[in-house]
């Protein structure tokens, strides 16, 4: 903090943030996870982090395939890690080792075995911590990359649609009169679009992928925000400051951005957290409707859709149950505390 | 898979228009050829069992409730259409077993020289459901019926058109149906028996404004059940005819023992196993893997109170693989086709996701008896093999990702494919093409909509299969007619002279030996050309039933299913052509429920019948 001077204002928002100590735990949890789920490859992968053969280092996890033949087997195809490292631990004293991330599968790969049928419990043994899917594939994998894929769907879809809704809502209250009356017409209109119908109708004839996944929604996403933010408008176009800012011939955009916009901002803040909740649900809503990403693409939808058929197989059910429940639950503490952080009044309570 | 594609199929084979739209049915006083051979069969053996009890109710059920009673029209395209046209007999029936005609309305038959025309003796005793006696007029009724535009089918209006030619009315029992063009001989019952079921003229005063008139009417059958209560959105039950007039008949005996049928609505599968495993359902499909070999288990199978039946069946098999649209750039490589078909590792699909329970398919028309090429084997997952045909096309390259390379480009495709429940076998086969250095995308995609993308050839690949009649067909999806435009089913784009010469000879000809070698030449053909790579056959039908619901020392019979391969609705109760050899012995059932609730044991019992399997 000391790199940077905050503002005495700011900084007592900081501090009373710090001082909800389960919203501020959740953000310092919730910020590790996503920047872990960020190098998920150095964590949970086929490759192996390093790999040193004939006096060779290898490091496999990012950059091209390397094929088996590179590395002493007969084939062609990417090396298979886990069968290399049996196969340097039975020839001993060469040397050579292959050191593997803590979960050694990727989210695609099948795991099969002879004789018996997939889904497989969890295992120490088979490095499954949480068991596979029911085509073998690793369900902590899959946990992992449809996290990363479900948080930075969120944001982005976040980012976009609050920058959209922001700019309306605020336009609408600034400029009020026609221009408003238009605007509040035509959300009320496109608002009653039945959302879920648009998204089945355009994935049945297309395949989504994360990007138009995220435009469709967007389609629909940046509603929410205007009201919000037009209210507030209206409000603090009232203000002194801003009559003093028209007074002193700022144009409507720099006192839109520069000076109105900054005393909304704890509206906008507030609403960050339930809106990133808001993406990861849609996203797991979609998947598990299967309306969302194309397979294979691991996501918490797909799997929820899997245990929910295959309630024999708990683990699968049960893991995707938990991560999303605390995930969930670590934003909306975060959500409450920033609330509560941007709150003039010091004692609320909430219900 | 729904019918639907077997519906499009037939679409697109009707090559001829016939020129006497809507020529009149019936000649004036025609007579009867003195030349004709009537033919009956008594010989064959019987598929019922003479030990069976009538008396009881099926209780089973529907996923949704009809849209409509009727059976042509907007909607009537449902599952539940089966069970309706079950009870509509035709004129003759094949024998389940042995694939010969036996008796149906009609007791004799015999075939023209002109090999269009089949002339039939009704069974005097053919009566309708309302007592009235079936007649001659009623099959000329038939013709106006489906050519009718106020039944909204133009399915149907085209097909009593260009296939179905006339029907001639020589007495109150003889009568003549014909084709329009020459068939052989052992198809031509298929135009005018099967497809050609009569329509009780009296019922339908007229036919103005019939979809609406008649969408909740019961209409008069033959058959041996009639439905007797609808609770609409609820249930539907069918009733056994006291006095149904072909309950003695050789065939027909024995069969048909249950007195009620009833279907009550469950929407959810899940659910719907809950019901079974209750008691409140005698029997349950358990066709799909996961319920023959996970949900099959408990108290209930443990104890003996449920048996499990697997009965293989010999039955023409949908063409289940993947084709390859030979007009894309990458594809029209005969090499890479062939390194494809060496990369396509169904084989450990089948042994380690879907436990072995499918079987290989080697030729496209397997399970069609002897028009079954069966010297063909497909070609085995076998990547040193896959990667001498890729190299030999250009392709010996790998890029960094591991994905072959040639003059820049990546060796990806797209697979369309419309139906959700395979996923995991295509994501299993994604993995696999990956390590031979191929990268294939999936593109699911609505079932309707998926048909119609590869119907239009806008894909790469397309993972599906066309469910034909009883004998195979060839000239929609194969014959250069149809390649290189839309809304045909030549999904590979074969444009092939030889291929062309092959479907010719094999339409037209009417010479069952001679059609059976030109099948062979052509599935032997569409092999070399490896453009379709064979996939999996489902030979078979699973289910379970309460123990009091007895079957024949042969559970089954050899040609079960061959009308609903994929639908796998056993019709155990039901259909008259085939099913309805079932039935209840109400002492077990008294004897089954006390013992379940007293805990008493029987033996587990799952039977597994293999008297039509093929090796």
């Amino acid at each position: 903090m000391a790199l940077f001077t905050l503002n005495p204002l700011t900084r007592k928002k900081v501090n009373r943030f710090k001082s909800i100590r389960r919203g501020y735990y959740s953000f310092i949890i919730f910020t590790v996870l996503v920047l872990l789920s960020c190098v998920a490859e150095m964590l949970v992968n086929s490759r192996a982090l390093v790999v040193h053969y004939n006096g060779e280092w290898f490091f496999p996890t990012y950059g091209a395939v390397i094929p088996g033949k590179k590395l002493g087997l007969d084939y062609d195809y990417e090396t298979n890690y886990r069968d290399l490292e049996a196969k340097f631990e039975q020839e001993k004293d060469t040397g050579n080792f292959v050191i593997l991330p803590p979960i050694p599968y990727n989210a695609f790969e099948n795991d099969l075995r002879d004789g018996e049928y997939p889904p497989f419990p969890p295992s120490l043994e088979t490095r499954h911590y949480l068991g596979t899917d029911t085509i073998g594939r690793d369900v902590a994998a899959r946990l992992i990359y449809g996290f990363r894929t479900a948080i930075f769907f969120s944001l982005i879809l976040l980012f976009v649609s609050y920058l959209i809704g922001v700019s309306i809502g605020a336009a609408m209250g600034y400029f009020g009169g026609l221009f408003d009356l238009l605007f509040q017409r035509i959300i009320e209109i496109w608002s009653n679009i039945p959302f879920l119908y648009v998204i089945m109708i355009v994935s049945s004839i297309m395949i989504p992928n994360f990007f138009t996944l995220i435009a469709i929604i967007l389609v629909f996403g940046w509603i929410q925000m205007t009201w919000y933010m037009r209210t507030v408008t209206y409000k603090e176009k009232a203000r002194e400051y801003v009559m003093a800012a028209k007074a002193l011939g700022a144009s409507n955009k720099r006192v839109i951005f520069n000076h109105i916009l900054p005393n909304t901002v704890s509206i906008i803040v507030t609403f960050i957290p339930f809106s990133i909740a808001n993406g990861i649900i849609a996203l797991t809503s979609l998947d598990y409707l299967g309306f969302g990403l194309p397979p294979p693409t691991p996501s918490w939808g797909e799997l929820l859709s899997q245990g929910s058929n295959n309630l024999e197989s708990l683990w699968i059910v049960s893991s995707v149950i938990v991560a999303m429940t605390v995930v969930l639950v670590m934003v909306t503490f975060i959500g409450e505390a920033i609330r509560e952080a941007f709150d003039p009044k010091k004692h609320t309570t909430y219900e | 898979m729904n019918k639907l594609f077997a519906h499009h199929r037939l679409v697109s084979a009707l090559l001829m228009f016939a020129c006497g739209l809507f020529s009149l049915s019936v000649a004036a006083k025609p007579q009867l050829p003195d030349n004709l051979q009537w033919l009956t069969n008594d010989e064959d053996p019987v598929f019922a069992s003479d030990k069976a009890i009538k008396g009881g109710t099926i209780h089973d059920w529907l996923p949704s409730f009809p849209l409509t009673l009727r059976t042509v029209g907007p909607d009537s395209n449902g599952s539940f259409r089966p069970n309706i046209h079950g009870n509509q007999m035709q004129l003759v029936n094949t024998h389940p077993d042995t694939g010969k005609l036996i008796p149906g309305l009609a007791t004799h038959w015999a075939y023209g020289d002109d090999q269009k025309t089949m002339y039939f003796k009704l069974n005097p005793q053919a009566r309708w459901s309302d007592g009235k006696p079936v007649t001659p007029e009623d099959f000329a009724f038939t013709l106006d019926f489906m050519r009718s535009k106020e039944i909204v089918a133009p399915w149907y209006n085209n097909f009593f058109t260009t296939e179905v030619d006339k029907v001639i009315i020589f007495d109150d029992h003889t009568l003549a149906i014909s084709s329009t063009k020459p068939r052989p001989q052992d198809e031509l019952h298929v135009y005018t028996s099967e497809n050609t079921r009569p329509i009780p003229r009296h019922f339908y005063k007229s036919l103005k404004g019939f979809v609406k008139k008649y969408n909740w009417k019961v209409v008069p059958n033959t058959g041996p059940y009639q439905i007797s209560k609808i609770k609409k959105g609820k249930s539907i039950t069918f009733k056994r005819k006291k006095d149904w007039w072909a309950a003695d008949l050789k065939y027909y005996k024995n069969r048909f023992n249950v007195d009620k049928v009833k279907f009550t609505v469950i929407r959810d599968r899940n659910l719907a196993w809950e019901y079974f495993r209750k008691g409140k359902l005698d029997v349950f499909d358990l066709t799909l893997p996961l319920y023959w070999h996970e949900k099959a288990r408990g108290d209930i199978f443990d104890k003996g109170y449920v048996h499990k039946l697997w009965f293989y069946t010999e039955s023409p098999q949908a063409s289940q693989g993947i084709w390859l649209n030979q007009d894309n750039e990458i594809l029209k490589d005969k090499n890479v086709r062939l390194g494809i078909a060496h990369a396509f590792n169904i084989g450990k699909v089948n042994e380690q996701v879907l436990r072995g329970d499918y079987v290989l398919k080697n030729s496209i028309s397997s399970g069609f008896g002897d028009f079954t090429n069966k010297d063909i084997r497909a070609r085995k997952f076998d990547l040193a093999k896959a990667d001498e045909y890729f190299s030999k096309a250009g392709w010996g390259q790998r890029g960094p990702d591991g994905i072959r390379v040639k003059d820049g480009k990546r060796l990806s495709l797209t697979t369309t494919y419309g139906y959700e429940a395979h996923t995991p076998r295509l994501v299993v086969l994604k993995e696999e093409f990956k390590r031979a250095g191929v990268e294939i995308k999936l593109r699911k995609l609505d079932g309707a909509a998926s048909f119609k993308s590869v119907r239009e050839k806008k894909h790469d690949i397309w993972w599906g299969a066309l469910i034909g009649g009883r004998w195979p067909q060839y000239w929609g999806q194969f014959h250069s007619d149809n390649a290189h435009k839309p809304q045909t089913n030549n999904f590979t784009n074969t444009d092939d002279p030889q291929m062309d010469r092959l479907i010719g000879a094999f339409k037209s000809s009417t010479n069952t030996e001679q059609r059976v070698q030109l099948a062979h030449q052509i599935q032997q053909l569409i092999h070399d050309q490896s453009a379709w790579i064979a996939g999996l056959d489902v030979p078979y039908v699973r289910n379970a039933y309460w123990r009091w619901v007895r079957f024949p020392e042969v559970p089954g019979t050899r040609l079960l299913g061959s009308r609903a391969p994929y639908v796998f609705d056993y019709n155990g109760a039901f259909d008259v052509s085939d099913g309805g050899q079932l039935w209840i012995d109400p002492e077990i059932k008294k004897e089954t429920l006390a013992a379940r609730k007293q805990g008493k044991a029987f033996a587990p019992v799952t039977r597994i019948d293999t008297t039509y399997k093929v090796e």
